[in-house]
């Protein structure tokens, strides 16, 4: 038994001492110099809200990658993952952190899933630096469906909505359901009748492919390969323009076939909220440095994103939109919170 | 004959002097990765994806593919010598493995494993190598229907999993079910069970549950028994000599298992987890002495360590001609894939042969080279055992305290982790079993989730699952392998009960 | 009323199930699929309760292994409670100190305390494999664990 007062007395004396040295090593804001130029004087750690291998993890080891070998930062770039909560986990711990050295790589979840109601923080809570890429949504179908354009799909839901079953791999009241959503809305189906179906793990594929469902809804960049085969067949994309791309400028655009609605999966960068002026114009320059370099085309080109740098004024701009746009959608389906 | 050229092409590809060299990294570097407690396949891949940039891709991506199954292969040591499952597809290997190791066969019980890991790992690519391209077809049968039929196919081996009460494992298999429930539903986006807090959103993470209450748990045994060192004494715990008896009784696991578990491997979402839980069961099922599995049997490590190794080959079959990841791993195999600018899709084959074929073809050398670098490392291995109990218990909390940490990053899990470990501890006390929990855990979700694909894909109507002869084939033999024991220990009982009567 | 312990359990996890069940009748609506969320779950939870019930009147009673096993001498109780304790501080400390001290702490006082008592190997232990799992997470496998308050 006195080992064990022993130890509870030892491990108090730690925790005091533990937290004392928390307070301190916590103070590090990084340095304003005399003109204002705020430089970062520890590591800069990027956060990806996902678990290693996703879309978001990808972005960020991409681009810290480039910052480090291109010497665009002289501190080092490290990632860390912060999964759970589609986002939440991650964003709340930028939150709570509040250091202008984190900052951390997010898309269209950032307002999907406080939409939904999965989150409390908003993008308002943060401070967008830049965005760097787009990247755009397909609807497929097996290539011997009856449909060969989105309208004579649309035709066929606007009689009776149920009788289309989508398929997508989020859930409901997130990207993949409400970027159909959002086209269908446009060419006059009524939404509330969609029937969609979320599949993991590649099943969403597989159930188009198979007959289990009607219409794949997806990244453009998932489709290629099976066009390609000539196993499935887009009959819309979601850009404004075509796509460059051997492939991808024979996808038609929802646009030139007359539903005027577009849908962007934009992907950047955020800081915590109240950054001073001089750390955001700091990072703007940093990452249109990288969205410039030949590594970072490269990539891009790899996995069939567009370029679509804003800094951190238009950013604001264009994320309030995007909310108010998708806001209504979901009000619309009952969705919204 | 395409075919062939290919083939050939991939041989030279594998069997070049780079190409050895890079399996070697690869299988090596992955074997370590898996051996180590909470670090599975899909922290092995995405570890090594930045190593690739800028490689040639077939070496890369034979490289990679050396990662992945060598992580599968090295995953089972942990199962077998601390409890302490890293990857879902090795919890059916602790059932036994586990069993043998306190008997002080630690080293018999990784020698199995290993052997059995290079049979089905060998058996499953010539399949993959024979058949790959025209599996694409069967592994996109499956709708969600069939999916159903299978999980509900896997569930009924709670039955089996039990040695005591069937209504404690049932009750453990419920709560498991339960378990898989918190989270946001897929279909519906509404939060289940989360109390809101996002730290639960994306569910409880299966590595949780599997340390908890397996690791955990039996730490808590241990540190009741700390100064029992019985263990540390017996006999030589390294020494991996097996008789030929012990040859005999895993030939028949190994050939069975080596090509359910391909089959299993091709459907995407089924995988090595279902692979090796169905794999041990169906021996369970046919043993001629059923009652020794859960006890340290031969046979029941052989089982799941065939078939999850091989249902890793056939993991390959969508990913490689369809370019479909069927899981987590795959997923992230995907992308490792894209970074070296290779599409695995349906044109894979025609388009770039070397990178196909050249996978395929070094999975033989990558087995061979697993093979010779574990058996001897086996001795080193177990030792592990040795280590005093105060020292080794301290250890083994810190691995799976660290395991979950690095797949979360949250303290939040942590504390989950601990409350499992409790859980797990007093399901140990009071005998309920632990494996039919886990088993609901991981079958569960998945079941819900196919069975409300197919009810909105049908309009709700419940004749959909019933359609068509797969879903009926497997629905039929899931009803007959429940009930047919549970008659088999009537009429045991009776017999039983009127032999003590007269 | 509750003599064998299966009554205990079941009564406990008929709560449990209660509880459960509650939560399953309070969740959201989402008008647009024929199986809404909340069914599994609450043949989930009516499933649980019947277990229970069955459980409740199953007369098996436990076999004396099953019993000897349970019994847990107060003292090792204590013990246990104090390594839970000390896994708990763990896991509070991981982020504030970081992974080297806390696990170099968590190694040394908990080998210690459950009786390993070759003080030098111990701290030796306890220094040695916290840095190479450092070195190896972070540097080799580039998976960060907690810095905590020292500099590297």
């Amino acid at each position: 038994m006195k080992k064990l007062w022993m130890l509870a007395a030892l491990l108090l004396l730690v925790l005091t001492a533990a937290c004392g040295g928390g307070e301190q090593s916590s103070s590090g804001d990084g340095e304003s110099s005399e003109d204002g130029n705020w430089q970062p004087d520890k590591n800069i750690e990027i956060v990806a809200p996902s678990g290693a291998g996703g879309g978001w993890d990808t972005t960020a080891r991409s681009v810290g990658k480039i910052m480090e070998d291109e010497e665009i930062v002289e501190q080092s770039v490290g990632v860390v993952n912060k999964p759970g909560g589609g986002g939440a986990v991650g964003w709340s711990y930028i939150n709570s952190t509040n250091d202008p050295h984190n900052i951390f790589v997010s898309s269209p979840p950032l307002i999907f899933v406080p939409l939904n109601g999965q989150s409390d923080l908003t993008y308002e809570d943060f401070t967008p630096l830049s965005n760097m890429i787009a990247d755009y949504g397909a609807f497929a179908v097996a290539k011997d469906a009856k449909w060969d354009n989105l309208n004579e799909l649309f035709e066929d839901m606007k009689e009776d909505p149920s009788s289309v079953t989508v398929v997508g791999a989020s859930s409901p009241g997130s990207m993949d359901h409400m970027q159909f959503v959002k086209i269908a809305k446009a060419a006059g189906v009524d939404i509330k009748g969609i029937k969609y179906v979320s599949a993991q793990d590649g099943g969403a594929l597989t159930q188009v492919l198979n007959g289990s469902a009607d219409v794949y809804s997806t990244g453009v960049a998932e489709t290629i390969e099976q066009v390609r085969a000539d196993k499935i067949k887009v009959l819309g994309v979601t850009s404004e323009e075509r796509l460059d791309g051997e492939v991808l400028s024979q996808f038609p655009t929802a646009k030139e076939q007359g539903i005027d609605a577009t849908f962007v999966n934009w992907r950047g960068f955020f800081g915590p909220k109240d950054m001073d002026e001089s750390a955001v114009t700091y990072y703007e320059e940093k990452f249109k440095a990288v969205s410039e370099t030949e590594e970072f085309a490269n990539i891009r080109d790899q996995y069939g994103w567009d370029e679509m740098y804003m800094d951190s004024e238009e950013y604001q701009k264009f994320l309030k939109e995007q909310t108010d746009e998708l806001g209504t959608l979901l009000e619309e389906l009952g969705l919204g919170q | 004959m395409g075919a062939l050229d290919g083939l050939m092409q991939g041989f030279q590809v594998a069997f070049s002097l780079q190409g050895i060299l890079f399996v070697l990294i690869g299988v090596v570097t992955g074997t370590l990765i898996g051996m180590m407690p909470g670090l599975g396949p899909i922290s092995a891949i995405a570890i090594m994806i930045p190593v690739t940039y800028g490689m040639n891709p077939s070496s890369a991506l034979v490289m990679m593919a050396g990662v992945y199954y060598g992580a599968v292969f090295g995953g089972s040591t942990s199962s077998i010598l601390l409890n302490a499952p890293g990857i879902s597809g090795t919890v059916a290997t602790s059932f036994d493995g586990y069993p043998m190791a306190q008997r002080g066969e630690a080293g018999k019980a990784l020698a199995i494993a290993a052997i059995s890991s290079f049979v089905g790992g060998t058996v499953s690519v010539v399949l993959l190598m024979l058949f790959a391209p025209a599996l694409a077809q069967v592994a996109v049968s499956f709708g969600p229907p069939q999916y159903f039929a299978l999980m509900f196919l896997g569930l009924t081996a709670i039955s089996s999993l039990s040695e005591g009460s069937t209504v404690k494992a049932l009750i453990s298999a419920t709560v498991g079910f339960m378990v898989a429930t918190i989270g946001i539903d897929a279909q519906t986006g509404t939060n289940r069970f989360t109390f809101n807090n996002p730290n639960l959103m994306e569910g409880v993470d299966f590595l949780v549950i599997a340390l908890g209450l397996f690791a955990l748990a039996e730490v808590c045994f241990l540190v009741k028994n700390r100064k029992d060192q019985s263990l540390s004494k017996q006999g030589d715990i390294g020494n991996l000599r097996l008789s030929k008896q012990d040859f005999k009784e895993m030939k028949g696991p190994m050939t069975r298992q080596s090509f359910l578990g391909f089959v299993l491997g091709v459907l995407p979402g089924a995988g090595a987890t279902i692979a090796s839980f169905i794999g041990y069961i169906t021996e369970k099922r046919i043993a001629k002495k059923p009652e020794e599995f859960g006890k340290g049997s031969i046979k029941g490590v052989a089982a799941p360590e065939t078939a999850n190794n091989a249902a890793t080959s056939g993991a390959f079959v969508p990913l490689l001609s369809l370019g479909i990841p069927g899981s987590g791993t795959t997923a992230v195999m995907l992308g490792a894939f894209l970074v070296l600018d290779i599409q695995p899709g349906p044109l894979l084959v025609t388009d770039r042969p070397e990178v196909f074929w050249g996978i395929i073809a070094s999975m033989y050398i990558g087995n061979v080279f697993l093979l010779i670098l574990n058996l001897p490392l086996i001795p080193y291995i177990a030792k592990i055992l040795k280590i005093s109990r105060p020292m080794l218990i301290s250890l083994v909390i810190i691995f799976s305290l660290i395991g979950v940490y690095s797949i979360s990053f949250s303290t939040f899990d942590l504390y989950l982790l601990l409350l499992f470990g409790l859980l797990g501890y007093l399901m140990r006390l009071f005998s309920f079993p632990a494996a039919p929990f886990i088993l609901a855990f991981i079958l569960g979700g998945m079941m819900e989730q196919a069975f409300r694909q197919a009810l909105t894909a049908s309009g709700g109507s419940l004749m959909v699952l019933i359609e068509d002869p797969v879903s009926i084939a497997l629905l039929s033999i899931s009803v007959l392998s429940f009930i047919v024991p549970i008659i088999r220990n009537r009429v045991r009982q009776r017999a039983d009960h009127e032999g003590t009567e007269q | 009323m509750l003599k064998t312990m299966n009554q205990k359990i079941s009564i406990f996890l008929i709560l449990f199930a209660s509880g459960y069940l509650y939560l399953t009748y309070n969740l959201k609506e989402y008008p647009y699929v024929p199986v809404d969320s909340d069914l599994v779950p609450k043949l989930l939870g009516y499933l649980l309760i019947g277990l229970a019930v069955l459980l409740f009147f199953d007369k098996s009673s436990e076999t004396e292994e099953e019993k000897e096993k349970r019994k847990v001498p107060g003292k090792e109780l204590l013990v246990l409670l104090a390594v839970g304790v000390m896994i708990l501080a763990y896991i509070f400390l991981l982020e504030i100190l970081g992974f080297l001290l806390a696990t170099a702490l968590f190694v040394f006082f908990c080998s210690w305390f459950l009786g390993y008592e070759k003080w030098k190997s111990n701290l030796l232990v306890s220094l040695i494999f916290p840095s190479v799992l450092y070195y190896l997470f972070n540097y080799l496998l580039q998976i960060r664990l907690p810095q905590g308050i020292l500099p590297f």
